[in-house]
């Protein structure tokens, strides 16, 4: 503690770093996904925001951000495993959060409107969850609980 | 007659259509008769559009067709498959399309029941290196259309309810429902269009030694060039040990058979259930090493 109220001035270190166990809600978001390939008209929204901003190459997609497409645009998001979406035009898309919420599935990706495209390379060691409103699509490796 | 030119004739003779019923017997025995099982009555039930079991003594009942016979091959590689296959959405949904064809076949729609088998089959035998490929598209009201282009089947939930759906395959989810069942399957090579096999492995007439194994000897290896179009192959050993299975690979292991003289043949597999022509050889097998078996002696 006293080693934080030294650097407090310094930065947020201490802010990284939280103690096991203790929520710490000013942590730095990690970024789920990474924007890129865009043709036309791409918007983004972050989770904290109000408002649409127009997307950039390889922009870092957070927890709860909203893509959406314009008419004859499109974006490819890539995932860290690799696996990729290819969002075509007039889509909204959402990056879902890491945890979920309790009793539910875990989902990478939410499709609200419009066509993605996913491709994974090798699927036995990737896989790629995608929520819509009528069902959760699940590619690639194949996870069995027991 | 040696037994080995024997067992070939009656491969070779034709199975009879018709039977007639002798006195005292009922479907189910008619069934086990000529179709070697008495739940098989139901089929018979269904060709010859009869109302109830009771058949009259002298009555003449058609009998299934060829057609029945590779029903029953795609039904057993299905429930193979599933056996050997790990728990998993794709292994229920396959023991599930397992279980219809059953029903197909018990309804005496061969065509459909071998169809719906070697969907089940095609489901556990997709290669897992290949990439996984899939559109998923939201309509406004929020029904969901997946459909896979390639790579191991994508598990579609909704409402409990998992739907595997392979490549080649679209299924629909409207809001609030449990997924359809997959349609739409891809044009793909038909019998028509798929060649028979040329056969590599071993050569025409051969008399291949193999080790003891078991009662008999092994393994046996043959082997192919791969069909263009082809899905699978479907190969039959014809002579002291009669033996058929599915394989996607171009070569087929049978890990022990029984030494004599044999007929080996390899079709090509195309969509539901459809066969290429059949390429055929002799093969003769024996034993090629003395196999000793060292009992304990039974003194003190």
């Amino acid at each position: 503690m006293a080693l934080c109220l030294t650097l407090l001035a310094a930065g947020d270190a201490c802010r990284k770093s939280p103690p096991s166990g203790v929520f710490d809600a000013a942590a730095t978001p990690t970024a789920r996904a990474i924007l890129l390939q865009l043709k036309g008209t791409v918007s983004l929204k972050r989770a904290a925001a109000d408002d649409w901003a127009p997307a950039s190459e390889g922009m870092a997609l957070l927890e709860n951000d909203t893509v959406q497409t314009g008419a004859r645009a499109q974006a490819l998001v890539r995932f860290p495993n690799g696996s990729t979406v290819l969002v075509g035009e007039e889509a909204l898309i959402g990056i879902a959060e890491t945890g979920g919420a309790p009793g539910r599935d875990r989902t990478d990706l939410t499709v609200k409107r419009g066509t993605v495209d996913a491709t994974l390379q090798t699927p036995a060691t990737q896989d790629l969850s995608v929520g819509t409103p009528a069902a959760t699509v699940r590619g690639g490796r194949e996870i069995v609980f027991q | 007659m040696r037994p080995a030119l024997l067992a070939l004739f009656v491969l070779a003779a034709p199975a009879p259509r018709e039977t007639v019923v002798q006195p005292k017997e009922t479907l189910s025995d008619v069934a086990l008769r000529t179709l070697g099982s008495a739940v098989a009555a139901s089929e018979l039930k269904a060709i010859n559009h009869l109302d109830s079991d009771a058949v009259a003594p002298g009555a003449q009942l058609l009998l299934p067709g060829p057609e029945r016979e590779l029903a029953l091959s795609a039904i057993a590689s299905a429930k193979s498959a599933v056996q050997q296959a790990k728990p998993g959405a794709a292994r229920t949904e396959a023991a599930e399309r397992t279980a219809e064809a059953e029903r197909q076949l018990s309804a005496a729609k061969y065509a459909e029941a071998a169809a719906e088998a070697d969907s089940a089959w095609k489901l556990l035998s997709q290669r897992v290196e290949d990439p996984s490929r899939f559109a998923i598209q939201v309509a406004p009201d929020g029904t969901t259309r997946v459909h896979v282009d390639s790579g191991i089947p994508v598990r579609v939930e909704a409402e409990g309810r998992t739907r595997a759906v392979s490549p080649g395959e679209t299924v629909l989810v409207h809001k609030g429902e449990a997924p359809g069942i997959p349609t739409g399957q891809l044009a793909t090579p038909t019998a028509g269009t798929l060649e028979a096999p040329v056969l590599l492995a071993p050569a025409a007439g051969q008399r291949l030694a193999l080790d003891p194994k078991g009662k008999g000897v092994g393994p046996l290896r043959l082997s192919w060039r791969a069909v263009a179009g082809a899905r699978g192959y479907l190969v039959e050993l014809h002579g002291p040990t009669g033996q058929t299975l599915r394989t996607t690979r171009a070569e087929a292991n049978f890990p022990s058979v029984l030494t004599g003289s044999y007929r080996w043949s390899v079709r090509a597999l195309g969509v539901e259930g459809a066969l290429g022509p059949a390429a055929e050889r002799p093969l003769e097998l024996t034993s090629g090493n003395i196999k000793l078996e060292v009992q304990p002696p039974d003194w003190k």
